[in-house]
C-alpha cells in the first residue's frame, strides 16, 4: 500500500467519524470538536490532492490557509457556546431549542 | 486595467470596517454608544455610500470594453463579469438602505458599533466574492462572508432565540462549507490547478475521471446549497431570517443566500460537460423549494417567519429559471433569473425593513423586545399610513401581482420557460404560476389586516410616529418596486450582462 491509499483512507476514516458524530451529538462543544475532525479530514485531502495532481506546493499553501479560516469558525462557534451557557444554563441542544416550524 | 478602482471596490468597506469599530470603542468608554455616536453612524454610511463611486467608475470601463475585465494581485486573478456586477448593485443598494435604517432602529442597542463594522465587513466580503476567479479563492471570501453573517444573527446575545438561531446557522454552514472544500479538493487532485478559467480547459480538453468530478459537482451542489437555503438543506434559515435584527434579516434575505448562489453557480461553471444535469437539479430543486416554501409560510403566525419561508419559495423562482436557462441553453432563462434575483432583493428587503419599522414603533420604542405576529398588524394603517403602504406594496410584489416588480421578473421566467418548447420546462412553468396563486394565500390576509381591521391593543400603545430616517428607505424601495414593475427594461442594462455572463461561464 502506497502512501496516497492510506492518507485517502485515513481521510475517509475521519469523514466518517465526523458526519456520524454530528448525527448523535449532543453537546455544543463536542459538535464544535466534531466539525474540527471534518476540517482535518478535508485539510488532509488537500495535501493528498496537490501530491497526485503534481503541484504538491499549491495543496501545501491551501491547507495552511484552510487551518487558518476553519480557526475563525471554531472561535465564533465556541464564542456562542459560552453564551449559549451564561444565558441558558445548559449545552444541551434538545433543552436549548424553542424555535419551531 | 485600473488596478485601483478594484481595490477602492473591496477594500473602502473591508477598511472602514475596522475604523468604525475603533472610533466607536475609543468615543464611547460604556457598551452603548454616547452622544458622538452619530458619528459612527455616518461613517458606516459614508463608508458604503464611497463604495459607490469605484463601482460607477468599473461599470463605465466595462460598458467601455464589453469583456470581462481582470486584475491581479500576485499569482491571484480577480475579474469583473456582468454576474460580479449584478451581485455588486444588489449588495451595495441594499447595504446602503439597510445602514441608513439602523441609523435610529439599531440606536443604543449594546455592541452598536460592532454591528457596523460586521456589515460593511459583510458587505465588501460579498462583492470580493463575485469577483473571484479561483475556486480556493471563491471558498475563502465565501467562508468569511458566512463568519460575519453569524456575528450579526447571533446580534441580541441575551435573547435565547437569537442564540439559538445563530449556533444552528454556524454549525449547518460550516458543515457545508466543509462538504464544497472537499469538492474542491476533489477537482485540485484531478486537475492540478484551482485557476477556473485553466480548469474549464482542462475539463474540456483532457480525458479526466468523470466520476470524481461529478462528485465533486454533488459537493458543490450540496456544501454551497446550505447557504443557498435549498430544500432540505434550509433548516437554519427561518430561525435566522427571523431572529436576527431587522436590517440584517433584509440583508441576509436579500443577498447573502444570492451570494451562496452566486458562488455556487461559479464553482459548478468549472466542470464543464455536465450543464444538463445541473440544469435539471436545479430545476427540481427550484419546484421543491417553492411548494415547501409556500407550504410552511402558510401556517406561520410570525410575520418575520413567513418572509422567510417566502424567501425559500422565491430562491425557488430563481433556481428555475437558471435551469431554464441551462438546459434549453438560451440566455432568456438566465436573464429573467437575474431579474427576479435583483426585483427579490428589492422586495424582500422592504417587506423586512417595513416589518422592521412596525417593530421598532410597536414594541422597540417601549422598550419591549418580541416578534411581531400577524394580529399586531391589524389596523396598522391608521397610524402609520407610509408603513402600511410601503409593507402592502411589498408583500403584494411578492405574491405577482401586476403591475408590480415582482410580476415582471416572474414573468420573464415564465416566458422563457415557454419559448424553449420543451414539454418538461412547460410543466415546470404551470406549477410555478400555481404556485405564486398559492402565496397570495398568505400575502393578501396581512394586506387585509393592515387595512381593514381594528386597530390591535399593541397599535394603539404604539409610539406617535415614526422617524423619517426609518421611513425613507421604506419609500424609496416601494418606488423602485412600482417603477421597475411599471418600466421593466429599465433594468436590462444590469440584468443583460448578467444573463449573457451566466451563459457563458457555463459554455
Amino acid at each position: 500500500m502506497n502512501l496516497i491509499t492510506l492518507i485517502v483512507i485515513v481521510v475517509a476514516c475521519l469523514l466518517g467519524v465526523g458526519l456520524y458524530g454530528l448525527l448523535i451529538t449532543r453537546n455544543l462543544i463536542k459538535i464544535v470538536i466534531v466539525l474540527q475532525l471534518l476540517v482535518k479530514a478535508v485539510v488532509l485531502a488537500f495535501v493528498a490532492a496537490g501530491k497526485v495532481s503534481g503541484h504538491p506546493g499549491i495543496g501545501e499553501s491551501v491547507a495552511a490557509t484552510v487551518i487558518v479560516a476553519d480557526t475563525v469558525v471554531a472561535a465564533v462557534a465556541l464564542a456562542l457556546a459560552v453564551q449559549v451557557r451564561m444565558r441558558l444554563g445548559t449545552l444541551d441542544i434538545p433543552k436549548i431549542s424553542s424555535l419551531r416550524g | 486595467m485600473n488596478v485601483s478602482m478594484f481595490a477602492l471596490l473591496i477594500g473602502i468597506p473591508l477598511v472602514s470596517s475596522p475604523v468604525v469599530y475603533l472610533f466607536g470603542r475609543l468615543t464611547s468608554r460604556a457598551e452603548v454608544l454616547n452622544r458622538q455616536g452619530w458619528i459612527v453612524r455616518a461613517l458606516a454610511l459614508l463608508a458604503v455610500t464611497a463604495t459607490w463611486w469605484p463601482f460607477v467608475n468599473l461599470w463605465l470601463e466595462f460598458q467601455a470594453g464589453g469583456k470581462r475585465l481582470f486584475t491581479n494581485v500576485e499569482s491571484i486573478w480577480i475579474q469583473l463579469d456582468g454576474l460580479t456586477f449584478l451581485l455588486a448593485a444588489m449588495v451595495l443598494t441594499l447595504g446602503t438602505l439597510a445602514i441608513l435604517f439602523s441609523g435610529r432602529y439599531m440606536a443604543g442597542e449594546i455592541g452598536e458599533e460592532k454591528y457596523y463594522a460586521m456589515l460593511l465587513a459583510m458587505i465588501g466580503l460579498m462583492i470580493g466574492l463575485g469577483c473571484a476567479n479561483d475556486l480556493f479563492n471563491l471558498w475563502v471570501w465565501f467562508e468569511a462572508m458566512a463568519v460575519s453573517s453569524y456575528l450579526l444573527v447571533a446580534f441580541y446575545r441575551e435573547q435565547p432565540g437569537s442564540l439559538e438561531a445563530g449556533m444552528k446557522y454556524v454549525v449547518q454552514s460550516a458543515v457545508g462549507s466543509v462538504l464544497a472544500l472537499l469538492g474542491v479538493a476533489l477537482v485540485l487532485a484531478q486537475t492540478g490547478t484551482l485557476d477556473m478559467d485553466q480548469i474549464q480547459l482542462m475539463v474540456g480538453t483532457m480525458k479526466l475521471n468523470h466520476l470524481g468530478l461529478l462528485a465533486a459537482g454533488a459537493l458543490f451542489f450540496i456544501g454551497f446549497g446550505v447557504k443557498v437555503a435549498m430544500v432540505p438543506l434550509h433548516t437554519w434559515l427561518p430561525d435566522a431570517h427571523s431572529q436576527a435584527p431587522s436590517g440584517i434579516s433584509a440583508m441576509l434575505s436579500g443577498v447573502v443566500i444570492e451570494a451562496g448562489l452566486v458562488a455556487m453557480l461559479r464553482a459548478l461553471s468549472t466542470l464543464t460537460g455536465f450543464a444538463l444535469s445541473w440544469g435539471w437539479l436545479l430545476l427540481g430543486f427550484g419546484a421543491l423549494n417553492m411548494l415547501y416554501g409556500n407550504l410552511l409560510a402558510l401556517q406561520q403566525v410570525q410575520v418575520k417567519r413567513m418572509l422567510a419561508f417566502s424567501s425559500l419559495s422565491h430562491i425557488g423562482y430563481i433556481l428555475m429559471g437558471l435551469g431554464i436557462a441551462l438546459v434549453s441553453g438560451q440566455a432568456a432563462g438566465a436573464q429573467g433569473a437575474s431579474f427576479h434575483l435583483f426585483t427579490h432583493m428589492l422586495m424582500k428587503g422592504l417587506a423586512f425593513l417595513a416589518v422592521g419599522a412596525a417593530m421598532y414603533a410597536l414594541f422597540h420604542e417601549q422598550g419591549i423586545h418580541r416578534p411581531l405576529v400577524a394580529h399586531d398588524l391589524n389596523g396598522i394603517s391608521t397610524r402609520y399610513p407610509w408603513v402600511a403602504l410601503s409593507l402592502s406594496i411589498a408583500l403584494l410584489a411578492l405574491g405577482g401581482l401586476p403591475p408590480l416588480a415582482g410580476f415582471m421578473s416572474k414573468w420573464q421566467i415564465f416566458v422563457a420557460g415557454f419559448q424553449s418548447g420543451n414539454g418538461w420546462l412547460m410543466g415546470f412553468v404551470v406549477f410555478a404560476a400555481l404556485n405564486s396563486v398559492l402565496s397570495l394565500a398568505y400575502y393578501a390576509p396581512l394586506v387585509n389586516r393592515m387595512y381593514r381591521c381594528v386597530s390591535a391593543t399593541s397599535v394603539k400603545k404604539g409610539s406617535a410616529a415614526i422617524s423619517w430616517t426609518l421611513q425613507l428607505p421604506l419609500l424609496l424601495l416601494a418606488l423602485a418596486v412600482v417603477v421597475l414593475g411599471l418600466f421593466p427594461s429599465l433594468m436590462n442594462w444590469l440584468t443583460e450582462p448578467a444573463g449573457a455572463a451566466l451563459m457563458s461561464i457555463f459554455k
